[in-house]
């Protein structure tokens, strides 16, 4: 009984870490790591995702229940500690604990086993303000202004045409992006969309730039590659008039950084 | 009676067969992630999908940090002498609590690895409510924290000095109020002051401490953590932005939007002034400000990784008095932009 309890307690703490860190070192190695976290850290999550696959053998050395050994040769009993004050707190407690255990371990079971994907299309639409995010700010304008734009993706050119003070010194441009299509309410083309990640998927913030086109029949979530040049409106807001829109198959590096 | 050198030999050859086990179980865990998900070529129904890997995201960039957090930990309680660290600091409760709220600019972890430390802290001899003044004051008063909130709003609406002064108050309030606790260790959950008396009373080479330290506290946070991202990747999915983001014009009700989407959405605190950017031109500056003090503090996952030490009586006074000064603050930045 009393072992089963410390096979337990190593595959909630030490199994449960030891399964993360294979699921981080098996996306390190197929390049896919990008999918969850902005590749800047990747060196962090990998490094330590080696101490703890260091770490984890080396704790089979200690038998099981001696992290609860108090050296006077038995193992203290943390629920007949509390059992001693209040039972029915105390098997509450139990319960509690097993029951997070067992969800525990199925969510990391899960993660294990299901294929690395990035999220949705339907959920990056879902996740718009509606105001523009300012990813970058006034660097990425004044980057703009010099001309070397040639790196620029979907987030760049959002912020830019946000926050540019002289919005006239772009128009003429010619841009080539890829991004996935969004409804654009003026039904004069789209909105061409990416998710633009600065940590991880969860801060993930959808990035979106007008497109102008003809072609009004692609369905929204459509992965699309877009070349154009950038023109005004007439109130002075900036669009990209598109030349050629592709349909392309979902990037394997869908966000932006 | 056993030669000393069989002995030897008995011992080396358990320490190999030990070792052994514990990578065959790590061959087993790889050879898992290499072969099954090829069985799931389709994936799963959106939504799901998109909770696992919002969640999985989470777990992927916070298990390094917590790892930093167990190794400090680690460090606190087994390798550094026992007063080692109390000799350094005031002897007057106030100025304890002072000083304790500053450890966040030189301990290099974030909030997930804060628990583990200042389980750590509480081991080494350290009063609850002074672990808790830490673990209030240094997801917020810490150097990584304060550069990306000066990157994404620099001096503007006063957004950074009221995250970060709002940071250090709320922190030693909550310190002062926990220290009039006349019991201090009923703030602590029985199974953590169990651990506690364990390690005080533990034996063996510092080597097998640390071992057993590694295995309690990993065994303390993994499912803490693993639930609280789960829950956080959940909501995500299932509760429509939209619907918090109407009211955001409001000075009253802005406020209150933006502290539950603080709350909902558990990003961590060094990157979560930009995620904040992008609602600054639609929402008030307080509740800009509310959004960063009360999310590096009571989010999901950390209410989750609380747990493991805090009772939950404790950790709802946190909460609340996290809310209310949060409140308070915000109201005042709106009042003053």
């Amino acid at each position: 009984m009393h072992s089963a309890r410390w096979v337990f307690t190593r595959l909630l703490g030490v199994g449960l870490a030891a399964a993360l860190a294979v699921v981080t070192l098996s996306l390190a190695v197929t390049g896919q790591l990008s999918l969850y976290i902005n590749p800047d850290s990747a060196w962090f999550a990998v490094g330590m995702a080696i101490v703890l696959l260091i770490g984890a053998p080396l704790t089979f050395l200690l038998p099981l229940g001696a992290e609860a050994d108090d050296g006077h040769g038995h193992a203290h009993d943390e629920d007949h500690a509390l059992d001693r004050g209040a039972p029915r707190r105390a098997s509450l407690g139990r319960v509690a604990a097993v029951t997070g255990g067992v969800l525990s371990g199925a969510i990391v079971l899960t993660m294990l086993v299901l294929p690395p994907t990035a999220l949705s299309t339907q959920l990056a639409l879902e996740r718009g303000t509606g105001a523009p995010p300012l990813f970058a700010g006034s660097d990425t304008v004044a980057l703009a202004t010099t001309g070397d734009t040639a790196s620029f993706g979907v987030g760049d050119w959002a912020s830019v045409f946000a926050t540019a003070t002289d919005p006239d010194a772009f128009v003429g441009k010619s841009v080539t992006l890829t991004g996935f299509v969004a409804p654009d309410d003026d039904g004069r083309g789209f909105g061409l969309t990416r998710l633009v990640i600065t940590h991880c998927v969860i801060d993930a913030q959808p990035a979106t730039v007008p497109v102008a086109t003809d072609d009004l029949s692609l369905p929204a979530g459509q992965w699309v590659s877009v070349s154009g040049t950038i023109r005004p409106d007439p109130d002075g807001t900036l669009r990209i008039a598109a030349a050629d829109v592709t349909e392309i198959d979902p990037p394997g590096d869908p966000y932006e950084y | 009676m056993t030669p000393p050198a069989a002995t030897t030999r008995t011992r080396a050859g358990l320490w190999l067969a030990g070792v052994g086990v514990g990578l065959a179980a790590i061959a087993v865990l790889v050879a898992i992630r290499v072969f099954v998900p090829e069985l799931f070529p389709a994936g799963v129904q959106d939504r799901l999908q998109d909770g696992v890997t919002l969640a999985l995201s989470v777990l992927v960039e916070s298990l390094p940090f917590v790892v930093l957090g167990v190794i400090l930990s680690i460090v606190v309680q087994v390798w550094v002498p026992p007063g080692a660290i109390e000799r350094w600091m005031p002897r007057s409760a106030w100025g304890r609590r002072a000083v304790l709220s500053l450890v966040g600019m030189i301990v290099p972890v974030c909030e997930c690895g804060n628990v583990p430390f200042a389980r750590g802290l509480l081991i080494g001899g350290f009063a609850p409510s002074e672990a808790l003044t830490f673990l209030v004051a240094a997801p917020i008063v810490n150097p990584i924290v304060i550069i990306t909130t000066h990157q994404a709003f620099g001096f503007g609406d006063g957004i950074l000095v009221a995250r970060l002064v709002g940071g250090y108050l709320v922190a030693n309030l909550i310190g002062w109020l926990y220290s009039r606790h006349p019991d201090q260790d009923a703030l602590l959950t029985a199974r953590f002051a169990r651990s506690r008396e364990l390690v005080a009373c533990e034996t063996g080479g510092r080597g097998r401490r640390s071992l057993a330290q590694l295995v309690i506290e990993l065994r303390a946070v993994m499912p803490a953590l693993v639930i609280g991202s789960a829950l956080a990747g959940a909501v995500q999915v299932l509760v429509p932005r939209d619907a918090l983001l109407a009211i955001g014009s409001n000075p009253v009700y802005s406020i209150v939007a933006m502290v539950a989407l603080a709350i909902v959405v558990s990003i961590c605190s060094n990157v979560d002034a930009f995620f904040a950017l992008s609602f600054a031109s639609s929402f008030t500056p307080g509740s800009i400000v509310a959004f960063l003090v009360v999310g590096p503090l009571v989010d999901l996952k950390m209410i989750a990784l609380l747990r493991t030490t805090f009772t939950t009586r404790t950790i709802a006074g946190i909460v609340v008095v996290v809310l209310l000064s949060a409140f308070a603050i915000a109201i005042g930045v709106n009042l003053l932009a």
